[in-house]
């Protein structure tokens, strides 16, 4: 659930804006990939040239969140606030409770044949694959244990909600690791929790960015999972059968935020609540277009167009998100897509300078129009016409609407 | 970033993406109203026995799960819904189908007795005046004794009315005004895959009525 969770739960690397080694650059974890048996050799060779690779972080990387949690203590205080709608958290709870996918993630023989069969490049990106996507939903699993943990006290409902979703997230990330043995590997788990830098976000914009992860989760796991059912041929390994149930966890995780931010009016109905909706709406689809458009291997690895499929994602969570955000940007307007694309062209020219033989000060030096044209595209889009919308129980006209 | 984007915020204007005005502005179609067979009085007795089974073991079910408050308490029970028009409900929601499709198989899986069904043209909306008048037709309710649940689809729905209501009966709670559902072709279909199929929500009507 990281803020680019559902990303990294896709993407086989990560692009680095004005970096060289954009590939290779948050394969950080794979340092400490242990091998379950003796691992082929291009696994060894890449894990020891990682070795020398610097953990770096940028914009698009996928990372490990903290958050204020005395302030969320606050927030869900049921004492403090008594005008929180426990109905609605209630019914969550119920809802997670049931716990659909109890026996869900159950593996079968096909995995390891699917990975045996998988060579060259391809198994490659498989691997890459796994390990990102375990790595993020270890992330939700972390956070969301520690808010069980915290808030037990001032609200045991949520508090009960959060530890629910730290199961799911344990489940999906365990089925993923087990991904990783069918190719010989395994994530070091706790050496994640220990190593990972945690980024801290206040409350307010945790709730922005892991709605929109899990919803944009949601999205993608599901468009690949009808694209699949619907062209068997390209279905390579077995993970993606198990992804129409999977990604309802998704969906409900998102509910769940949406509720979190209903229950505090104060971080969606005024103008700075519309500026960050529209600031985390952006940051999650470029970061997600720009991230695609460097993997597009494994997109038509597995019969997609990289772009379709993004903007398929991009529209659907766009029209989720105005369920809850006030504001949200006007994806489908043509130009939109056109910047995009443009930032792609201007990614591809600052990760082409790192390649080059040049000194260091000269690739900066190279860089810097382009991170500029980057930025400048990227405010375009930031401010370009926004949509005006929002839950209906907080919508003024509401009693003028139709259903 | 800030300072300059909160000058953009005079021209904010315009109805919401995907509110339900944006969906009704898309066409669909009106079916002139092809009727399902009436039911025979001998065929009603029938599904009367077999519901009142049904709703016996929901009962038992119900109170092993601490979460459910509803009781059955004399013969009326308490049915929960949330309603919108057909188009939204049953062609524009496809996460919806997913959804139901799942409690389905869970209610399979571990032998939970259905509490939960679509009803199209629902007859209970006459007792809702506030409700029709804001509604566009032919309307779709998802109706539901689990009142806690009913209460987490307004949440995920959120374009729906929520209310409840009292019935003798699951086929009187039930009861439907009958209706073919037809919808266009969606104008911009940016899937990389087909539309679920129409007539998907046909297992999660009340048995009796979903047979023409």
């Amino acid at each position: 659930m990281a803020l680019v969770k559902p990303i990294s739960k896709f993407i086989t690397s990560t692009p680095k804006i004005g970096s060289s080694n954009g590939l290779q650059c948050t394969k950080f974890f794979t340092v400490r990939m242990s091998s379950a048996t003796t691992p082929p050799p291009t696994v060894a060779a890449k894990k020891k040239k990682n070795m020398k690779k610097e953990i770096q972080e940028s914009l698009l990387t996928p990372r490990f969140y903290t958050t204020d949690f005395d302030e969320m203590e606050q927030l869900f205080n049921t004492e403090i606030n008594k005008n929180l709608n426990m109905a609605e958290f209630e019914a969550l709870l119920q809802e997670f409770k049931t716990d659909f996918n109890q026996t869900h993630f159950v593996r079968n023989k096909e995995f390891k044949e699917a990975a045996d069969k998988l060579q060259g490049p391809l198994r490659q990106i498989f691997v890459e694959f796994l390990e990102r996507s375990c790595t993020a939903e270890f992330s939700g699993f972390l956070l969301y244990k520690e808010l069980g943990r915290r808030l037990k006290k001032t609200n045991p409902v949520v508090a009960e909600i959060f530890s629910l979703m730290s199961r799911d997230e344990a489940r999906h990330a365990g089925f993923l690791n087990k991904g990783l043995s069918d190719f010989n590997l395994a994530l070091d788990l706790g050496f994640l929790t220990k190593a990972r830098k945690y980024t801290f976000f206040k409350p307010k914009f945790i709730f922005y960015a892991t709605y929109l992860s899990e919803k944009i989760g949601y999205w993608r796991y599901i468009t690949i999972y009808r694209h699949l059912k619907e062209n068997p041929e390209y279905q390579c390994y077995p993970i993606f059968k198990y992804f129409e149930n999977w990604c309802q966890d998704e969906n409900r995780h998102g509910d769940f935020f949406s509720a979190l931010m209903k229950a505090q009016p104060q971080f969606l109905n005024d103008w700075k609540a519309k500026l960050w909706s529209r600031f985390f709406c952006l940051s999650v689809y470029v970061t997600m277009y720009l991230n695609d458009c460097q993997r597009t291997d494994f997109y038509e690895g597995i019969g997609l167009n990289t772009k379709e499929f993004d903007m398929h994602v991009i529209i659907e969570t766009n029209r989720t998100t105005a369920r809850i955000f006030p504001a949200v940007l006007d994806v489908e307007n043509p130009e939109f897509k056109k910047k995009l694309d443009r930032m792609v062209v201007i990614n591809k020219q600052i990760l082409a300078i790192g390649e080059t033989d040049d000194i260091p000060l000269v690739k900066n030096l190279k860089r810097i129009p382009l991170i500029a044209a980057l930025a400048s595209e990227l405010l375009a889009a930031y401010l370009m016409k926004p949509i005006e919308s929002g839950s209906m129980d907080f919508a003024e006209f509401e009693p003028q609407v139709v259903y | 970033m800030l300072a300059s984007t909160a000058l953009n915020l005079g021209s904010f204007g315009g109805p919401s993406l995907n509110s339900p005005t944006h969906n009704l502005k898309k066409p669909f179609l009106l079916p002139a109203s092809k009727s399902l067979h009436l039911l025979s009085a001998s065929k009603r007795l029938t599904n009367w026995k077999s519901t009142t089974s049904v709703r016996t073991a929901v009962a038992a079910v119900d109170s092993s799960d601490p979460t459910s408050k509803e009781e059955e308490g004399g013969t009326k029970k308490k049915y929960h819904f949330v309603v919108a028009n057909a188009k939204f409900m049953l062609d524009e929601e496809e996460h919806f189908q997913e959804q139901l499709s799942e409690r389905l198989r869970l209610y399979g899986e571990r032998g939970i007795e259905q509490d939960f069904w679509l009803v199209i043209e629902p007859k209970f909306l006459d007792k809702f005046p506030n409700i029709t008048k804001r509604l566009k037709r032919p309307a779709v309710a998802l109706v539901s004794t689990n009142g806690s649940w009913i209460t987490f689809m307004k949440l995920r729905l959120d374009r729906v009315l929520q209310e409840s209501y009292e019935a003798d009966s699951l086929e009187e709670a039930l009861a439907s005004n009958p209706v073919n559902i037809e919808f266009e072709k969606p104008e911009k279909w940016t899937a990389p895959y087909p539309k679920y199929k129409s007539g998907w929500w046909e297992p999660f009507l009340l048995p009796t009525t979903a047979k023409v």
